[in-house]
């Protein structure tokens, strides 16, 4: 086992305890407290594979600029502890042991798949090599996603514009 | 040739009317009910004309063009690949004789319904859908592909649809509506996958085509499923829907609560032979496919006895003729199976004569009787609405088949090919034997009921008058079709010469010929034996007269004994063997209860009301809404989104995980 | 390195929309009149509709060869265009009554079309699933477009808490498929290995599209969801959105190597419970935007027959399915938003009764997208069936073909059923006629016209969808 191997595990296995903490906290700001720990094992995880840029962007845009709004934002609302109100039964009988199967699924046919599989080319790990793709080859679904975000601002303001 | 090279005319003048008449009313201006009148009769009227001068141009063509189908493509209506299906509509004699029996027989039921429908709200509604129907048949017997014809068969059922749903005031009659058109999509479903087979074998869904390819192909063996014996079952499928067969006749009865002249024209006359039409237009393909044709002889005989035990025992004038009717086809489609398509199509057109006249009448006694329906509240017309009795006897007698009135030759031509048929033709005669003496009891068990014998109402109440001129019209001109209507088929025995089958030898030629080739072995014993025959018919038809004679008017309490001692059995019968029940148990009730309990209960009912009775007074707080979204059903859904997924994954890789598992040692 | 003009005629039909959206959103200060944003929302979808001639003059790819233009992308850009001009046209008046801002609605709605017409043409999955997201965003907010009713309120979390579940099963596909074949252009995915991760890969995607469309299992939202959504904006969902998803799948499935062969099983199972659940589903309501509703789960069924035979004439009967079936639901939706009255409080089934008297027009009107939902002859509908069935029958597919006729004639029990009561039922109370004002009853005209024009003369689509290079390079 390689010191790198050891690094990702530690740090996927972080992701994963982050990212249940987050669904099963009750109190909301647990929830985005645990959502910056997945956050910054992903960055780890990029870092891991090379790609310094998008590691950095990790932690500075969602790690950092987004998870303040939401902190913000659960504060303003004075969000209080969640109530669990009339559960679905089908969804607490059927829901664990569903996703555990979809998981097992998904587990069973990466780990059946042939490892050459897994030697896609890796262009775009350097900052240069992203930028270049960004704004050359994908540059048409980059700027819709400039529209893609005008559209979420707009539903934010129709949603949550009160009667005038 | 003005008529042969425009056929279209002769379809779309009622389609014309249709418009005009449904227009009126549509945009609100209420046309006077002579207006009305005019444009529907007129329109029909016209249509006969037109069909009369094109039989003219058509018989006036060299006996060479006439021995082929007279074919006009109008547009190519769909193009897909090498599928073509265009607007093509043909003449030839079998379109000929289903062209004037729909015409003429439509007008004359145009003229009375004016008489009959003259008091009716929705006076132009009526007309223009009845208008719309006859468009609707005129493309169906006219048309030149299975295509087309189909667009025909569905616009009928749609026309029928609306006009059994007439008096939408009563639910029952919204009931029937609905019923005769569901029952029919099964039928019209089979019909389809019959039509997508045969383009699938032949590549084309002309009739030409198909039948000319047909006949370059062996002949399927008895008990032998190919492809062609598919296609004609399922064909029969439709006809069974169409034509109201077991097990699909159910619609039919039901659909006598639309207005009587309906009852005439689509549940007698024409719409319901369509079905017969539909095989006697595809006998090469039948003839081609022996199991279909004993399937076809098979359910017709049996739909002939099974119907005409049940309308022994009914007692509402218009169900009594409604049975009676179902058991009729029968009759044809035995005529079908048994290879005597002539005889079957020659049965359908005296049978739209005297069941035209027979529901005219019906609906006249109606009339009389200010909407009684029930035989066992009439009694000793036949004194009082004179016309109307004469011209129903004479009905009666057609049906009956008593000796020189029309039902008399045409069920005797059914009955004799039935016996001389190879593989169960002795059994198919006797059932179609035992089916006439019941027809014969039954109606002049309605006869004897509505027209003799004291009385069984209320004469202070009822004030029973003779119906007007426009109605007494066409009911004589159907009486007279009905005497010597079967006349041009008089057998050789009677003196005559078969005019009708000489007729339609072109289309029929020599599918109807072994028919006469065996005949010709000997024909002296040929004319003994359809003598022989003929004398059981007639005694058969008299036994039933004189067995209803007896029971209804020399001894009216003897009827009732037996009813008492037989209970089961007649009670059976008047439930019509409770199949609409067991439908209704076996296939109805499954469906709601599915749609109840595991769609309704079970993930619909939960869905937005359930949520929203929980959830407080609606403020738009967006806290608000995300506590109303915990409330259970959003999670209940991505269950079952997972469940999906899980399915999917679980389909795509269960035969590569299998293998994959077994490799590993 | 600027891209060549042809490049952006080729995806213009995106760039009038996503522009048109902008400027309807920065006039929303400016402008007072609800007149001037509907004339401007009109001129704008009319002017993108006009716009597809453009793309279509220009085949080829765009940008890197991540989008472009080919008769399939023509076709649902088209139709897509066209619904969204109807559905502004016909809103107009809705939002009136219903006091709904106009500005945001109509760009919203421009926003929801760019991304349609991005899923129609696009050729590389990310820039698919940014066409994916822009509609499905829009779509979320429009579902609550009527802020003050808790129901559409529901309706849009509901969506969008769903909708986000389907939008990870897709994107995860397209990881995986990144992954195994190196690259995200549809046409050139090929597997690097042998193995299970493309497959997987294109099962996830299937997953999260199957969403989209509505295919059960991924249903269970569209009856909430249509219900509480303004009507006008149903009519959207159903036949914007579902058109131009189907238009990706086809993609997908007849231009991706991978794709071939070994699907029919999934979407024979997938066509098979969609239509049993939405005609069983239908049966019994009594709400008369989710019976329509579940109408259109089923039509999802009957489109995946049509991928189940995964041929030729299959591709074709989608095509001309998606618009006999988009003109009748947009006609029927169109009625139902303007007969619910204020609130939308008149979408019971009673609400209907005695409806052919008080108003024949509308009454015919909706027969007539009823009967075509039902594949009546001489409606675009019926040949819409017919050619699904063709399909089936010339794959072999007898078994479901079979069931897709048995769920017609379940089918025809609640269609009926609405005209019944249209035609053949008393009003319980005295109801006074709403009458249509003339931008919806062009709407209605227009929506009539096509489902009895196609009925007639289906040849003119069949015949275009049946071009070989329908999904050209």
């Amino acid at each position: 086992m390689t010191p790198q191997l050891i690094v990702f595990f530690v740090l996927a296995a972080l992701a994963v305890l982050g990212a249940v903490t987050l669904i099963a906290a009750r109190h909301p700001i647990h929830s985005a407290l645990a959502l910056i720990v997945v956050m910054v094992a992903l960055a780890g995880l990029y870092l891991l594979q090379g790609a310094e840029f998008v590691a950095a962007v990790q932690i500075i845009v969602y790690g950092g600029a987004i998870m303040v709004l939401f902190v913000f934002v659960i504060m303003l609302l004075n969000a209080g502890e969640e109530e669990r109100t009339s559960l679905s039964r089908i969804a607490r009988v059927a829901g664990i042991p569903l996703a555990l199967a979809l998981s097992g699924f998904l587990a069973a046919a990466v780990l059946r798949s042939s490892h050459a599989a897994a030697q896609a080319p890796v262009t775009a790990a350097s900052t240069r090599g992203l930028s270049m793709l960004l704004f050359r080859e994908f540059v048409f679904p980059f700027e819709l996603t400039s529209f893609l975000i005008l559209v979420a601002i707009l539903g934010a303001l129709v949603l949550a514009q009160r009667e005038n | 040739m003005l008529i042969l090279n425009h056929l279209w005319i002769i379809p779309l003048l009622p389609l014309l009317g249709a418009a005009i008449n449904g227009l009126s009313g549509l945009f609100g201006a209420k046309w006077p009910n002579k207006a009305v009148t005019a444009v529907a009769i007129g329109s029909t009227g016209l249509s006969f004309l037109a069909a009369l001068e094109c039989v003219r141009e058509f018989l006036n063509l060299p006996a060479a063009q006439q021995a082929l189908p007279w074919v006009k493509q109008y547009f190519t209506w769909i193009a897909a690949g090498t599928f073509r299906a265009g607007f093509d509509l043909q003449i030839d004699h079998l379109t000929i004789v289903m062209l004037l029996v729909v015409t003429g027989v439509g007008w004359l039921i145009h003229i009375y319904a004016t008489g009959y429908m003259s008091h009716e709200g929705g006076y132009y509604r009526f007309f223009s859908y009845l208008n719309l129907f006859m468009f609707f048949m005129l493309i169906l017997v006219m048309a030149a592909n299975y295509v087309l014809l189909f667009v025909g068969w569905e616009g009928v059922g749609l026309a029928s649809y609306l006009l059994i749903g007439f008096y939408f005031l009563k639910k029952s009659a919204s009931d029937a509506g609905k019923k005769a058109f569901i029952v029919n999509r099964i039928g019209d479903f089979g019909f389809m996958l019959g039509m997508f087979l045969l383009f699938r074998t032949f590549g084309s869904l002309d009739f030409v085509t198909v039948f000319d390819k047909t006949r370059e192909l062996p002949a399927d063996a008895l008990g032998q499923f190919g492809i062609l014996t598919i296609s004609c079952l399922l064909l029969f499928m439709g006809a069974t829907g169409k034509s109201a067969q077991l097990p699909l006749y159910v619609w039919l009865p039901d659909a006598m609560e639309g207005p009587t002249p309906v009852s005439a024209l689509i549940h007698a006359a024409t719409m319901v032979t369509a079905g017969v039409y539909v095989v006697a237009r595809s006998h090469i393909l039948f003839t081609h496919a022996p199991t279909a044709m004993l399937v076809v002889a098979s359910v017709g005989a049996a739909t002939a006895f099974f119907a005409a035990t049940i309308g022994l025992v009914q007692t509402d004038i218009k169900k009594i003729l409604a049975y009676s009717t179902v058991s009729q086809l029968g009759y044809m489609f035995l005529a079908c199976g048994v290879g005597a398509f002539s005889a079957g199509i020659f049965h359908l057109m005296t049978h739209a004569f005297f069941k035209a006249l027979l529901f005219l009448a019906a609906g006249s006694v109606i009339h009389a009787m200010g909407g009684e329906q029930e035989v066992t509240r009439m009694g000793g017309l036949s004194g009082k609405i004179r016309w109307t009795y004469f011209t129903m006897l004479m009905g009666t007698l057609a049906i009956a088949g008593a000796p020189g009135f029309a039902g008399f030759f045409s069920k005797d031509a059914i009955l004799f090919s039935a016996f001389q048929h190879a593989p169960g033709g002795r059994i198919l005669y006797a059932v179609g034997l035992a089916s006439a003496l019941m027809t014969a009891f039954y109606m002049f068990r309605l006869i004897f009921l509505t027209f003799h014998g004291k009385p069984r109402f209320d004469e202070h109440h009822v004030h029973v008058h003779e119906s007007p001129k426009s109605m007494l019209g066409p009911l004589v001109v159907l009486a007279l079709l009905s005497i010597i209507g079967g006349w041009m088929a008089a057998p050789s025995f009677w003196g005559g010469t078969d005019h009708f089958t000489a007729f339609l030898a072109p289309v029929f030629g020599a599918e109807a010929a072994p028919e006469a080739a065996t005949a010709a072995v000997s024909e002296a014993a040929e004319h003994s034996l359809e003598l022989t025959l003929a004398g059981v018919a007639v005694a058969t038809a008299f036994l039933g007269f004189f067995l209803a004679f007896w029971l209804y008017l020399r001894r009216p309490g003897v009827a009732d004994q037996i009813a008492k001692s037989a209970k089961g059995a007649y009670t059976t019968l008047l439930n019509k063997y409770y199949v609409d029940e067991l439908y209704a148990a076996v296939i109805i009730r499954p469906l709601v209860w599915i749609s109840d309990n595991v769609l309704w209960r079970a993930v619909d009912a939960s869905g937005i009301d359930g949520a929203v009775n929980g959830a407080a007074a609606g403020t738009t707080a967006l806290g608000d809404r995300l506590r109303r979204a915990h409330s259970g059903n959003t999670r209940s859904y991505a269950v079952w989104v997972v469940i999906g997924a899980l399915l999917i994954l679980a389909v795509i890789f269960w035969p590569m995980l299998k293998p994959a598992a077994g490799m590993v040692p | 390195m600027f891209p060549p003009r042809e490049e952006f005629l080729r995806v213009l039909p995106i760039l009038i929309f996503c522009g048109g959206g902008t400027l309807l959103m920065l006039l929303q200060p400016f402008l007072r009149s609800r007149t001037a944003f509907s004339l401007l929302a009109l001129a704008g979808s009319l002017t993108a509709v006009v716009s597809v001639g453009c793309s279509a003059a220009h085949p080829g790819a765009a940008f890197y060869g991540l989008i472009g233009s080919d008769p399939a992308s023509v076709f649902f850009e088209f139709l897509v265009g066209a619904v969204a001009f109807l559905v502004i046209l016909g809103s107009a008046s809705y939002l009136e009554r219903e006091s709904l801002a106009p500005a945001e609605f109509y760009a919203l709605i421009f926003f929801a079309a760019a991304g349609m017409c991005v899923l129609a043409s696009a050729r590389e999955m990310l820039t698919a699933f940014i066409g994916l997201e822009m509609s499905s965003i829009s779509s979320y907010i429009l579902a609550g477009y009527r802020r003050e009713s808790p129901k559409a309120a529901e309706s849009a979390l509901k969506y969008f808490l769903l909708g986000s579940f389907a939008t990870a099963f897709f994107l995860y596909g397209i990881a995986l498929l990144y992954g195994s074949t190196g690259t995200t252009v549809i046409a050139q995915m090929t597997p690097l290995a042998p193995g299970l991760l493309p497959k997987l890969g294109l099962a996830l995607l299937l997953i999260g599209l199957s969403f989209k469309v509505a295919a059960a299992p991924f249903q269970l939202w569209t009856p909430d969801v249509y219900e509480g959504a303004p009507t006008p904006v149903t009519a959207l969902f159903s036949a914007g959105p579902k058109a131009a998803t189907f238009a990706l799948l086809l993609r997908i499935f007849v231009e991706m190597p991978l794709a071939a062969g070994e699907w029919t099983r999934i979407f024979w199972i997938l066509a098979v419970i969609t239509m049993f659940a939405g005609n069983l589903g239908a049966l019994l309501q009594t709400n008369v935007k989710r019976i329509l509703a579940y109408s259109s789960i089923a039509h999802a069924g009957y489109i995946l027959v049509a991928f189940a035979a995964s041929n030729e004439i299959g591709v074709a009967a989608v095509l001309f399915y998606l618009l006999a079936y988009a003109a009748a639901k947009l006609g029927a939706f169109s009625v139902v938003a303007h007969l619910g009255g204020a609130g939308e409080k008149r979408i019971e089934l009673d609400d209907f009764a005695g409806l052919a008297q008080r108003q024949p027009i509308a009454a015919a009107a909706f027969s007539l997208f009823l009967l075509s939902l039902l594949g009546i002859p001489v409606t675009a509908g019926f040949f819409g069936k017919f050619y699904i069935f063709k399909a089936a029958l010339a794959s072999h597919l007898i078994g479901l073909a079979v069931l897709l006729g048995v769920n017609s004639v379940i089918a025809a029990y609640y269609y009926l059923r609405l005209i019944i009561v249209m035609y053949m039922r008393e009003p319980k109370e005295e109801t006074a006629a709403l009458p249509f004002p003339g931008a919806v009853t062009t709407v209605l005209a227009l929506c009539a016209l096509a489902t009895v024009y196609f009925g007639l003369f289906p040849n003119h689509i069949i015949a275009f969808a049946s071009n070989p290079r329908l999904f050209g390079h």
